[in-house]
């Protein structure tokens, strides 16, 4: 196997590796901080990439805005850093004008389920056949630790000094009610479970949503840190069929901090498909 | 509640019925007035329409007033509506496209149209006429492609028509009646004055006849008289008075002959009611019998009065300016119950 | 014959077959070798008996506006005709029927209304529809026997029309139409005494080839399909919906993917996704939803990526008035956005040119990597012309991106900078074409860069590659160029710009030395051009369909004369008389 064909920041800040033909060089260093999750999320990626032998030129990254919004930088294919909340539609539009290419949204918890929240529901009815990644920090990074969607009830924000005020929402319960014909969370901090749950939904026809626990080391020292992550997350190991909607809403309900895949429909053609089968029909 | 404010209507816009209109729009300024013509052409120069059908003047010099005039006196008209009947029970007026109106008082100028011979009543699909706008834009065409034309009768529209046809190179024939200027008589010095201005036309004129048949054929008419002359023309006319416009009359319970009868004041049998113009049959004091009359003189005055009347006063009418019309030289009086002067009778 | 020129109107009730009426009637004039041009409005509500008028010129000569006044109102609905009255003209002809199903109330008919210089002609519509086929459903076509009788034209070859246009229904439709045509024809030939002079005796203009009938949205969608669009995304709203719903049902035969999404945004999220990999994409809208989609058209051009936007504008702001035309988002298309935020925006002037200017924007997005708004009007949409069938486009116009060769590949920049500010775009698939784009300011390589050098830089890259598309612009459209000097210069744009160059023309022929120039780019706008134009003119008008003159202040600051300004928010589209009046005026 060729080495891996990748430019990413190493840890340490040391060195930028560049292979190949695309050669990261930044004047500016790169806004993820030193022992950012986001750098395990990336790792995960191309070892996925990888092992399921995608070209580089057929891969595109669409991001949006936030911290996650750089991921496509570091990236060795085809990127591009859209706007706050807008990556699923951009990613929609391109994945249905380009059946050919395989194309992955990722966005931060603010991003998509904040502003982007409106067109969750509908890339996940419509079943497209991308896969989507959710960075989910619990906060704001990039605009300096402001509560998010998902941020938890009192804990204090830059936003709400006090404690924030709102419940948050349950992405996984999301996903599922929208009814995503694939539902998953993964963690940073395993880059081989979530590179196997990269893989799993990359190879899912249909919409793909992976919640992805991560810490924002700078921002969040107090609720969702590489120390309480690594207490709590643990691996579901769900042996159950993969339809079962109420064990999926049940587990999600309860269980916070479980990786695994949560439901997976294979039979739920995508939507290019069911197009395909519409037009056909009415011929 | 207020009291809605008075209708006046008024069947026919010729010149007694927008008289009449003015007249009350000038003493009452705020009753609803309304003007009801079978016309579709705003009021109009009647006499005007020879020149008009010889392309002398165009449509818009036929009218009297601007289009805004109406609007500006608050006068409503509805033209090209016609009435088809009148209950002056309820006080209302059935039109023709079957719309009602109510009214407080009614004026009804209706005016005259051609009168068809009673012998020519068999022909009539073959006669044409001069009396109103409709009839002229139903020929006007026509008349600018023929070259061959019989008229008979011979009333002031007549001649000016045949003086038309004349100037414009056709070949023209005429048939005049003494009776044709009815409800006048053509004596004989006037019927050999108007013979002799005649003959300075190129016109074919025949006395002293009368119309056997009119037979049509392919678009032309064969005419036979009792003397037999025969002619065969492209286009036929018949000039031979009017009678009054009064159809929607009949069985109202508005006191009719001819016209509608109207006393000296022009008010009919129905005191809401009155009557003017040519459509009129005007009791005469003096001659103790009714009276029509013709002409826009006549019509302007009577107009007026039965406006005035309508509101209150008590107008009787009487005999206009203008006593003569002139019929090809000869005058003749525009209210025959006059003696106006002796020698004015030619 | 050679100067026919008459508006007929036909008002009735939702239901009643009015829009059919006005559609048969233009159809079969068309079919004649008139020009035509209908411009049909419907009730608000959906359900229910609001009023319909179906509107339509009548010209042996180019048509370039709809006509103000009517010259002919046929009332199905008395009620409803009488609120259209005030559209007929002075001396004009009302049809209307004189024998009711049920008599009419004091004042409510219409031909009790009719001002006295107009002509009435009553005819049994009713009557004669029962007499027909039993029923009133065919007062419609009742009343076209009767123009059609009244005005001289050919009885058999209408009737043919009808039949054609009733075709695929089944015989018993196709029977009932033609008889109560027939019985309106035969009726009004016996009975009417004409009093008016319009005729339409048909002419043949030896112009045997094939119209299409069609509106401004049917085109747009039908030059899409012919350009290649393989992409379209969008939302419902009015007037804009109608493209959407043509290339529901055609995009896919033609191999492409119609997404329609939750909102505007979405809608052109997806277009910018479809271009960023490379093929045709475009989405339709109105006000509202374009100002939704502002965010969006900043990425557009700072990530060089195509999209084409149509904006077919309607009343505003804000929600505004949905259902009438409006020409007042030039602002917003032209400079709305943040930062400097060149793009290419196109507004047909007639709806011939909305095939055209639709080719052109898909063509100009994918040359130039950049949004163009394409901008339409409620009138625009909807209004219908015959027009000859549009060539379809060349192959240079399919294929317009220009590739990286294999020496730029071998470091690829995406946003290099060249002679024209177009860099060759690689796209997705492309092998050692991978790149980064984004909305934050970047270098060359689209790196994100906060340089004020850099800034600086691509900022002078977009604004050649802006200025370079004036290269392509379609030439402007003056209506008199015999000239030297001009009293009066109209300049206008969009749906407006046909009755300024009707008015212009209409001027002369009054002796007033008038001209007009209108121009299909707005942005990049041809100054050039404008002022060329303008020099010659002693007095400038700027007549548009918006209140604050949006036009007139972007022309005031190209020429830096002062201009008078005209200015309608009627919601109906730019009258020619009105023009010439103000020209009259000045």
């Amino acid at each position: 196997m060729e080495p891996i064909e990748s430019a990413y920041l190493d840890e340490k800040l040391e060195t930028v590796k560049d292979i190949d033909f695309l050669q990261y060089r930044s004047t500016d260093l790169p806004t993820w901080c030193p022992g950012c999750g986001y750098f395990g999320i990336v790792d995960a990626f191309y070892r996925a990439c990888r092992e399921l032998d995608l070209k580089h030129e057929n891969i595109v990254t669409v991001s949006g805005i936030g911290c996650s919004g750089r991921t496509p930088i570091f990236i060795n294919s085809y990127g591009f850093h859209t706007l706050h909340g807008r990556s699923i539609p951009v990613a929609s539009g391109l994945k249905l004008a380009r059946e050919d290419l395989t194309v992955f949204a990722v966005a931060g918890d603010g991003d998509a389920l904040g502003i982007g929240g409106g067109h969750l529901p509908h890339v996940a009815r419509k079943n497209i056949n991308i896969t989507f990644l959710l960075f989910d920090n619990s906060i704001y990074g990039l605009t300096k630790g402001q509560s998010s969607s998902t941020t938890p009830y009192e804990m204090r924000t830059n936003s709400h000094p006090a404690g924030n005020p709102d419940t948050p929402l349950n992405p996984i319960k999301l996903a599922l009610s929208y009814g995503a014909s694939f539902v998953a969370r993964g963690y940073a901090g395993d880059p081989q479970g979530l590179k196997e749950l990269i893989k799993e939904a990359t190879l899912h026809q249909g919409f793909s949503f992976i919640q992805i626990l991560t810490p924002c080391v700078t921002f969040d020292k107090e609720n969702r840190t590489w120390k309480a992550l690594k207490e709590n997350v643990y691996d579901l190991n769900l042996h159950i069929e993969e339809k079962n909607m109420e064990t999926a809403m049940r587990m999600a309900e309860h269980e916070p901090y479980g990786v695994g895949i949560f439901f997976q429909d294979r039979d739920r053609l995508h939507y290019q498909e069911i197009l395909r089968n519409l037009n056909a029909a009415s011929a | 509640m207020m009291p809605d404010n008075d209708h006046y209507v008024i069947i026919g816009n010729g010149p007694a019925g927008n008289h009449a209109a003015a007249t009350l729009r000038q003493k009452d300024k705020d009753a609803k007035i309304t003007i009801i013509s079978d016309e579709c052409i705003p009021y109009y120069y009647k006499p005007k329409l020879t020149d008009f059908i010889a392309d002398k003047i165009v449509k818009e010099d036929l009218l009297v007033n601007p289009l805004d005039s109406y609007e500006i006196k608050n006068i409503r008209v509805r033209c090209g509506q016609a009435v088809d009947r009148i209950d002056p029970d309820s006080k209302t007026l059935f039109l023709q496209h079957m719309e009602k109106i109510k009214y407080s008082k009614l004026i009804i100028a209706s005016g005259s149209n051609a009168r068809v011979l009673p012998s020519m009543s068999s022909y009539a699909d073959h006669l044409k006429f001069v009396t109103s706008y409709a009839d002229v834009m139903e020929v006007k065409d026509e008349i600018q492609k023929a070259k061959d034309f019989f008229i008979f009768g011979g009333d002031l529209v007549g001649f000016k028509f045949l003086r038309m046809l004349s100037s414009m190179d056709n070949n023209v024939s005429i048939l005049i009646y003494p009776d044709a200027f009815w409800p006048y008589h053509l004596t004989a010095g006037m019927m050999a004055q108007i013979i002799e201005n005649l003959s300075k036309l190129n016109a074919d004129i025949i006395v002293d006849d009368d119309i056997l048949s009119i037979d049509e054929q392919n678009g032309s008419y064969r005419l036979t008289t009792q003397k037999g002359i025969e002619k065969t023309v492209d286009m036929v006319f018949s000039f031979n008075g009017l009678i009054p416009n009064i159809e929607f009359a009949k069985g109202s319970g508005i006191d009719i002959d001819h016209g509608i009868l109207v006393d000296e004041y022009l008010k009919t049998n129905v005191s809401s009611i009155y009557a003017c113009g040519s459509c009129a049959q005007i009791y005469n004091r003096t001659i103790k019998s009714y009276s029509t009359s013709i002409g826009w003189p006549n019509a302007v005055a009577q107009g007026e009065a039965a406006a005035l009347n309508l509101l209150g006063d008590h107008k009787v009418i009487e005999s206009v300016s203008k006593k003569y019309f002139d019929l090809e030289g000869v005058k003749i009086k525009t209210s025959w119950w006059e003696d106006i002067d002796k020698d004015s009778d030619a | 014959m050679k100067d026919i020129n008459i508006v007929i109107e036909i008002c009735g009730s939702a239901g009643e077959g009015t829009i059919s009426a006005g559609e048969i009637l233009s159809r079969f004039m068309s079919s004649q070798g008139f020009e035509i041009m209908s411009f049909d409005s419907y009730p608000a509500e959906i359900r229910g008996f609001g009023k319909c008028v179906a509107h339509t010129r009548i010209s042996a000569n180019p048509i370039y506006s709809p006509g103000k006044l009517s010259d002919v109102l046929i009332a199905l609905n008395d009620k409803h005709s009488i609120s259209q009255l005030f559209a007929l003209k002075e001396n004009g002809i009302l049809i209307y029927d004189s024998q009711p199903a049920r008599p009419h109330k004091e004042d409510e008919s219409v031909v009790g209304w009719a001002k006295p210089g107009m002509i009435s002609y009553g005819i049994p519509l009713n009557m004669l529809a029962h007499k027909a086929a039993g029923n009133a459903r065919g007062m419609n076509m009742v009343a076209l026997g009767a123009l059609a009788a009244l005005f001289h034209v050919d009885k058999l070859a209408f009737t043919d029309s009808i039949k054609a246009r009733y075709s695929k229904k089944k015989q018993i439709v196709i029977d009932s139409n033609v008889n109560s045509f027939l019985e309106g024809y035969d009726w009004a030939k016996k009975n009417i005494k004409k009093i008016d002079h319009h005729s339409l005796k048909g002419i043949s203009l030896g112009r045997a080839k094939e119209k299409l009938i069609i509106n401004g949205n049917q085109l747009v969608a039908q030059a899409a399909l012919d350009a290649n669009l393989s992409f379209y995304a969008g939302y419902p709203i009015t007037p804009a919906t109608k493209i959407m719903e043509i290339l529901s049902k055609e995009l896919p035969k033609h191999g492409g993917t119609l997404l329609q999404t939750e909102d505007e945004i979405s809608a052109i999220g997806a277009v910018i996704g479809a271009g960023f990999g490379g093929k045709r994409a475009m989405t339709a809208t109105s006000g509202p939803g374009f100002a939704l989609m502002t965010e969006f058209t900043g990425l557009s051009v700072m990530a060089e990526v195509p999209a084409v936007i149509i904006n077919s504008q309607r009343g505003g702001p804000s929600t505004g008035i949905p259902t009438k035309t409006e020409q007042s988002d030039f602002n917003s298309a032209v400079s709305g956005g943040t930062g400097d935020c060149p793009r290419i925006v196109l507004a047909p002037t007639d709806t011939k040119s909305c095939y055209e200017a639709t080719v052109l924007a898909l063509y100009l997005a994918e040359k130039y990597q950049t949004l163009v708004v394409l901008l339409l009007d409620f009138f625009l949409s909807n209004s219908i012309r015959n027009i000859d069938i549009p060539q379809k486009p060349s192959a240079e116009m399919l294929d317009a991106n220009i590739a990286p060769d294999k020496e730029d590949l071998k470091d690829y920049q995406r946003y290099k900078i060249t002679e024209t500010g177009i860099s060759p775009r690689a796209v997705p698939g492309t092998k050692g074409g991978m790149f980064f784009s984004t909305g934050l300011e970047h270098d060359e390589y689209g790196r994100p860069n906060y340089d004020d050098a850099n800034h600086l830089k691509m900022t002078q890259k977009r604004y050649k590659k802006f200025n370079t598309v004036l290269l392509e612009a379609p030439a402007p459209e003056i209506s008199v160029k015999d000239k030297e000097t001009f009293d009066i210069g109209v300049i206008s744009w969009g749906s407006s710009a046909g009755a300024a160059h009707e008015a212009a023309m209409t001027a002369q022929k009054e002796g007033i030395n008038a001209s007009s120039f209108s121009t299909m780019m707005v942005s990049p706008f041809p100054e050039k051009d404008l002022i060329e134009f303008a020099d010659k003119c002693k007095k400038i008008l700027i007549p548009e369909l918006n209140f604050s003159g949006q036009f007139a202040n972007f022309v005031t600051h190209i020429l830096k004369r002062p201009v008078e300004r005209l200015n309608f928010i009627t919601g109906r589209p730019m009258a020619s008389e009105d023009i010439l009046q103000k020209m009259r005026e000045m």
